[in-house]
């Protein structure tokens, strides 16, 4: 799953991983992850860390709250910049990072790497 | 086989794909290795039998008192702290979060004792945070080798940063030379 605020990434990276037959879901928000969650997703989730509202680390801080981090594996996507320090309890929530802008092979060699994790 | 060396691996985000590049091929060396990922419960297993693939060694994730044997990897379970004992068996507890995880690097790395006979190894790898800066302080106070990856080669550098402004790590390098590194320290 997919969770960014920015509709030409969601996209992008669905056209990707689509393209390499991996199914795919979106969220446009933290909320939206959320939901997915609820109704049973368990896989690979890719998240932006900076999302109004609800931002990434407050979308861990839910999972991990509602039970839902026994289903997933969490990979960030960041921009420039390394994350902050603020969300030092979540940390280890987080497997991995990639920073946008990717390079269409580099995402899916991350995301298969994963799916190997979940088989 | 006399167990003669030691190795503490500590890594956190990013760091399967940089443990992939240094266990890739690795040979049966003379000594332990001890990885300390943090990482989903889920995951222990199939990350645990990704690096059996990868590498030469026996790679398994330990029980309690398990007694540590050379041409082994041991990966420390999630949700258990993992110390050593004696430098020779492992024990795994249930126990508060240090630097906000758990297992702690910091925990694994200061639990090694100092022997004249042993090269103690300890490495930083990629990852948020300071965990492990005050178990390279440890390894470096009883004169065992201390590694902490680059900054270009880091995914998220710090972790390796924290431990290198220490003042205590003896070698900065990338995957592949930390790899070099191991084989010619636990030879």
């Amino acid at each position: 799953m997919i969770v960014d605020d920015d509709l030409s990434v969601l996209q992008t990276c669905q056209k990707i991983i689509r393209r390499n037959n991996i199914k795919v879901r979106t969220a446009e928000s933290g909320k939206e992850c959320l939901k997915e969650l609820e109704k049973g997703f368990k896989g690979i989730i890719l998240m932006d860390i900076i999302m109004p509202e609800m931002d990434g680390w407050d979308t861990i801080e839910e999972i991990v709250n509602r039970g839902y981090i026994k289903n997933v594996i969490i990979t960030m996507l960041t921009g420039k910049d390394q994350p902050g320090e603020k969300m030092d309890h979540l940390k280890e929530y987080v497997l991995d990072y990639i920073r946008k802008p990717f390079d269409a092979q580099d995402l899916i060699n991350l995301v298969k790497r994963y799916l190997s994790y979940l088989e | 086989m006399a167990l003669s060396n030691i190795a503490i691996i500590g890594s956190s985000a990013g760091g399967p794909r940089i443990l992939k590049e240094i266990f890739t091929e690795l040979p049966v060396l003379n000594g332990s290795i001890i990885v300390i990922q943090h990482m989903p419960e889920f995951v222990n297993k199939s990350f645990t039998e990704e690096l059996n693939r990868l590498t030469e060694m026996e790679v398994v994730i330990p029980d309690y008192g398990h007694e540590i044997a050379p041409g082994t990897v041991y990966i420390a379970p999630s949700e258990y702290h993992c110390e050593l004992i004696n430098n020779s068996k492992i024990r795994l507890y249930k126990g508060e979060k240090v630097n906000f995880v758990c297992p702690s690097i910091d925990v694994t790395m200061k639990s090694v004792v100092k022997r004249s006979y042993m090269n103690i190894i300890g490495i930083i790898l990629t990852g948020m945070g300071s965990d492990g800066k005050e178990g390279i302080r440890h390894i470096n106070s009883i004169y065992g080798t201390t590694i902490a990856q680059d900054k270009y080669s880091s995914i998220i550098f710090g972790m390796p940063k924290e431990a290198i402004e220490t003042g205590c790590v003896d070698y900065v390098l990338n995957p592949e030379q930390i790899k070099e590194k191991l084989i010619e320290l636990m030879s």
